[in-house]
């Protein structure tokens, strides 16, 4: 029977993840809650397509049902949930041995309204409102995944750091690499921006 | 139909469970369990590379420009130091797979554990552990050369200017000693230093630094005790 939208709306995610120990229905929930913003992250790291970016999605939440009583409260459920939706990205990715080349996103993925002040950035203004996906692209994928969580997922370096299970010293550091190499690649690439 | 419920309709299907939380928290308490044996015997294996270099760090650095590597080399716990860098590594892998190993460097993970490792084996040395712990390895297993045994190897080499074994009887000037190979010398102690705690007594065994005059004949330039300076217990009494 599946749980209308009204009802878990008033639910927080811990709650949700109780109801769902109870009745299965409710773990749809934690899907509908969390599908968009997930499903943008596997696309952006990954490059796949809307199709393959689905079934990483559905694997990856079949992992995080089976893997339920792990779950550690004092750590935010979002950081767990985008740890297995990474985790599952990357094993996906190292099967298909391709990180979707061929395959381009949809200009509204590109677009990023919301990217970071220059000063943070540290990159020439005319680049500041637009980020392609031939930059990212070019990236290693470890560069990628924190310019990608920290400036489109918005994520702390402590989120990050649990999501990516590594100690934040080591996000900083790739933080500081993946800037440069992006202003470099940019550079490199005489890619033109829309201010 | 939405994603969701393709979801939900899917792990109906397959009757999907999660594990139950029993498998997680025995899985927690083996890797501490690992990482808490990890320490203790990188501590055991500190403790007893500390009695080695205390029967032998000294003597090693005075035999360094007497005698070739190979020799040298075979004087170094090595066992010890091969278990404690085991240790250590364990240790380090299984802090990374605890709940939140994974906010510490591989920097930091080694400096605690070593710390640890440091700090265990020093009171587990103090408390004379580390000695007893080297004999029962001495004594159980065959194969294995214990620090005592390389000790004797090292101070049992007369050409080379350093003897070793138990005083039989004293006399001015001289006495008499029965080295570890059961060979009976006559040292020449009127030159040597000879620290007050050396009692220079019938059944003392001591070790010599000097020169061998010819066979079964040494004349000493220093004496001392064998197991090293304590600073403590009885002094000779000059005469």
């Amino acid at each position: 029977m599946v749980v209308k939208k009204e009802v878990c709306n008033k639910l927080s995610d811990q709650e949700i993840i109780q109801k769902s120990l109870e009745d299965l229905n409710y773990f749809a929930c934690l899907y509908d809650r969390y599908e968009p913003k997930l499903l943008r992250y596997i696309k952006k790291i990954s490059m796949a397509d809307h199709e393959e970016a689905s079934d990483i999605l559905q694997d990856a939440f079949i992992k995080m049902w089976k893997n339920l009583n792990s779950y550690d409260n004092r750590l935010k459920l979002s950081s767990w949930l985008y740890r297995i939706v990474h985790n599952e990205t990357i094993s996906y990715c190292r099967k298909k041995r391709s990180f979707g080349k061929n395959n381009k996103l949809d200009v509204e993925d590109i677009r990023l309204a919301d990217l970071p002040d220059e000063q943070e950035l540290e990159v020439d203004p005319e680049m500041r409102f637009f980020l392609t996906h031939e930059i990212l692209n070019k990236l290693a994928l470890k560069y990628r995944e924190v310019l990608v969580l920290k400036f489109m997922e918005k994520m702390s370096y402590e989120e990050i750091s649990d999501v990516l299970k590594i100690p934040e010293g080591t996000v900083a550091t790739r933080m500081n690499r993946a800037k440069k190499m992006f202003k470099t690649i940019a550079k490199k690439e005489n890619i033109s921006f829309i201010g | 139909m939405k994603n969701s419920e393709t979801l939900i309709s899917k792990m109906k299907d397959q009757n999907l469970k999660p594990i139950p939380k029993w498998r997680f928290t025995l899985k927690g308490m083996a890797v501490g369990f690992i990482l808490l044996i990890s320490v203790i015997l990188g501590g055991l294996a500190f403790s007893v590379v500390l009695f080695s270099v205390q029967q032998l760090g000294f003597d090693l650095i005075t035999h360094m420009s007497h005698s070739n590597i190979e020799f040298l080399l075979g004087l170094l716990p090595f066992l010890w130091i091969v278990l404690l860098i085991i240790f250590l590594i364990l240790g380090m892998i299984s802090f990374k797979n605890s709940r939140k190993g994974y906010k510490f460097s591989p920097t930091k993970l080694l400096i605690i554990n070593t710390a640890f490792s440091i700090l265990l084996g020093t009171l587990f040395f103090i408390g004379g552990g580390a000695q007893w712990l080297e004999n029962v390895f001495a004594v159980k297993i065959e194969i294995y050369e214990s620090i005592n045994e390389k000790k004797i190897s090292m101070w049992s080499v007369p050409e080379d200017g350093y003897l070793s074994g138990t005083i039989e009887s004293v006399n001015e000037g001289t006495l008499n000693l029965v080295d570890f190979n059961n060979k009976e010398w006559t040292i020449d102690y009127q030159k040597a230093h000879i620290p007050p705690v050396v009692l220079l007594e019938e059944g003392e065994v001591i070790k010599l630094r000097g020169k061998m005059s010819s066979a079964g004949h040494f004349l000493a330039d220093e004496v001392r005790p064998w197991g090293g300076n304590k600073g403590f217990g009885k002094k000779r009494k000059e005469k």
